[in-house]
């Protein structure tokens, strides 16, 4: 059986609706009135032990409240989560002892202590084995260079430090899922790439769950092997990460230095995103041309000087999804994820 | 049972850490048990000016209102130090987004709550209450043995749990008021009304304090049979406290439960 299972999940948000004036706030006091949003609505998926899967979409796509209601924080207005065989939401702390969590900058350590005893707390809490804990202290200290931290206060960490120990503290515990809600917000490239490799590290050795949201699609190159991309609440895409992007992102973008432009360039198959002086950036699709027919294409208006090509990443392709244009998206995957 | 243990044993590692936290403030914290000191030493003045003019409240003369208020002291310490984390949730745990961190915990959120408190100052309203209730005590001229030590530490735990079950239920409030704290510290402040004997109070507040918010059973029924009044209702008490805790527990369940669906 999935680790998580999730049917039909939808949450709808009463908002209560502000009336203008002292009128208005009186009746409002007596009997608000609602109005009603849906930031999840009829989601589905299933993972399986051991998937790192990134949670994916734009602001304000309900990534935030479906974790909520996974983690049990958030109750649902219908529809079923299951995680490790138990419903989150009815058996809340029977299910915080199988996970961790980390939500954004929000820090579970005690903030006027050494870190160090936040550990400490944190391994009585679980009931963390005496030899497990020393074993996990010792190993993440190395893995994310804790050493000089631990007994330094949490609150005179820089955002850096105190994330890498957040980090720590949330997979101490040996959780089966781990829930990371945008862990490497605000942070320098060192310590996502830090974080990043924790994660994988430990995703290999323990076989821990991973489920990921993050705007840094740097993260989700990196750590995930699926995406379920959302939009508005609604579940786009569920699928293998490569198998997205060669579906989506079978297009190439070069950039060439050229100079001596003498016309305006006009190209049959490829499409230009910026243009000056000497610098042309363009991007076409393996299925309609090569690069060798384009650059001959090209030559006609200037001269090349040198080429740079890039596979399409997925900020790139995400970016054309939000654009609308491959609005195929929603209506094929939206049928076939249940397959998968 | 092993989980009543662990549980009792987490709460005791949180008030040592939040021990610790607290003398990190250690200038804060001499300041605030003086200020304290000053702020009870100044009821005990009015309560010598009202006794110039009489000579017994409601029949009790002044040794006696001052044990009573010295057993209330000796409560309102303990509980101060170990409950008045409730007053934190509104302003330090909901509306920062802390309180998410509480819930992710495989503890009930009322024992991180609760632990974390560090109300350090109101050991100032212990000591105070334990020299005061030493001195009444000999005064009246009952023998301070030591199974009447036992007695009145007991019985003032007990106080401090019916306080605390209170405090409990008035914190329910803050899910949804982030400012409840005048809210609580309104009601808090009856605990004031076992500073005198509830004879002198009409018949609706005798049955408030009584029956629904019992405070009476934190010090006035204590006192009663300190001063061999009235020996029996005070075994009530411990029964009281856990009838309360019971309530209190299940209210608070039922609110948060409420406000998990409500998206906050
Ligand atoms: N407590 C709440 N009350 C009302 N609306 C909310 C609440 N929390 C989130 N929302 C709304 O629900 C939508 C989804 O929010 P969220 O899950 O935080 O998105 P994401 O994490 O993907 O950025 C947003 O439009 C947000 O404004
Ligand atoms: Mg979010």
């Amino acid at each position: 059986m999935a680790i998580i299972e999730v049917k039909n999940l939808v949450k709808t948000y009463k908002i209560i609706e502000k009336e203008e004036g002292l009128i208005g706030y009186f009746k409002n006091l007596v009997k608000p009135k609602y109005k009603e949003f849906t930031a999840v609505n009829n989601v589905n998926f299933s993972i399986e032990k051991g998937e790192l899967v990134g949670y994916i979409g734009e602001n304000g796509a309900g990534k935030s409240t479906t974790i909520k209601m996974l983690t049990g924080l958030l109750t649902p207005t219908s529809g079923n989560v299951i995680v490790n065989g138990i419903i989150p939401n009815q058996k809340r702390i029977e299910n915080n002892k199988n996970i961790g969590a980390v939500f954004g900058q929000k820090t579970q350590l005690w903030w006027d202590l050494p870190v160090i005893e936040s550990f400490r707390l944190i391994k009585k809490m679980y009931k963390i084995p005496e030899n497990e804990y020393r074993k996990n202290l010792k190993k993440f200290t190395e893995l994310l260079d804790l050493e000089e931290l631990l007994e330094k206060q949490v609150k005179n960490l820089s955002l850096g430090q105190k994330m890498r120990c957040e980090i720590a503290a949330t997979f101490l515990h040996d959780p089966k899922i781990v829930y990371l809600d945008e862990p490497t917000i605000g942070l320098d490239v060192f310590v996502k790439e830090k974080i990043r490799k924790f994660i994988k590290d430990i995703n290999r050795e323990k076989k821990t769950t991973v489920i990921l949201t993050t705007h840094d699609l740097k993260d989700i190159e990196d750590v995930c092997d699926r995406i379920i991309l959302l939009d508005k609440g609604q579940i786009i895409y569920d699928g293998e990460k490569q198998k997205f992007k060669d579906t989506y992102g079978r297009y190439v973008i070069a950039e060439l230095i050229v100079n001596n432009i003498k016309d305006n360039i006009i190209l049959n198959n490829a499409e230009i995103l910026e243009q000056n002086d000497n610098k042309l950036k363009i991007k076409f699709s393996h299925d309609e041309t090569t690069i060798v027919k384009i650059m001959d294409e090209i030559s006609k208006f200037c001269n090349i000087e040198d080429i740079h090509m890039k596979e399409a990443e997925l900020e790139d392709i995400l970016k054309e999804i939000y654009k609308g244009v491959h609005t195929n998206v929603k209506n094929n995957d939206a049928t076939s994820k249940n397959a998968i | 049972m092993q989980k009543v243990i662990y549980n009792i044993s987490l709460y005791l590692s949180f008030l040592k850490i939040s021990l610790k936290e607290i003398l990190i403030y250690r200038i804060d914290c001499i300041v605030g048990i003086f200020s304290q000191l000053i702020v009870q030493l100044v009821s005990l003045v009015f309560m010598f000016v009202v006794f110039q003019n009489t000579e017994n409240i409601a029949g009790w003369n002044f040794q006696q209102i001052l044990l009573l208020f010295g057993i209330t002291r000796i409560s309102i310490g303990i509980s101060g130090y170990c409950f008045d984390g409730l007053y934190d949730i509104g302003p330090k745990y909901i509306k920062s987004g802390e309180f998410d961190k509480i819930l992710l915990r495989p503890v009930h959120p009322l024992i991180s709550i609760i632990g974390n408190s560090r109300e350090f100052v109101s050991i100032a309203d212990f000591i105070l209450g334990l020299v005061l209730t030493i001195v009444m005590l000999v005064q009246l001229a009952i023998p301070v043995t030591i199974l009447l030590i036992i007695k009145i530490l007991f019985f003032s735990i007990v106080g401090a749990l019916i306080i605390g079950a209170i405090n409990t239920i008035f914190s329910i409030s803050s899910f949804w008021t982030y400012r409840s704290n005048e809210v609580i510290w309104s009601f808090y402040r009856m605990y004031t009304f076992t500073e005198y004997p509830i004879t002198i109070y009409n018949k609706f507040i005798r049955i408030l304090i009584t029956i629904i918010l019992p405070f009476a059973f934190v010090a006035y029924y204590p006192t009663m049979a300190y001063l061999g009044l009235n020996t029996y209702i005070i075994y009530l008490s411990p029964v009281v406290a856990v009838v309360l805790w019971f309530v209190a527990v299940k209210l608070w369940n039922l609110a948060l439960n409420k406000y998990r669906s409500t998206g906050n």
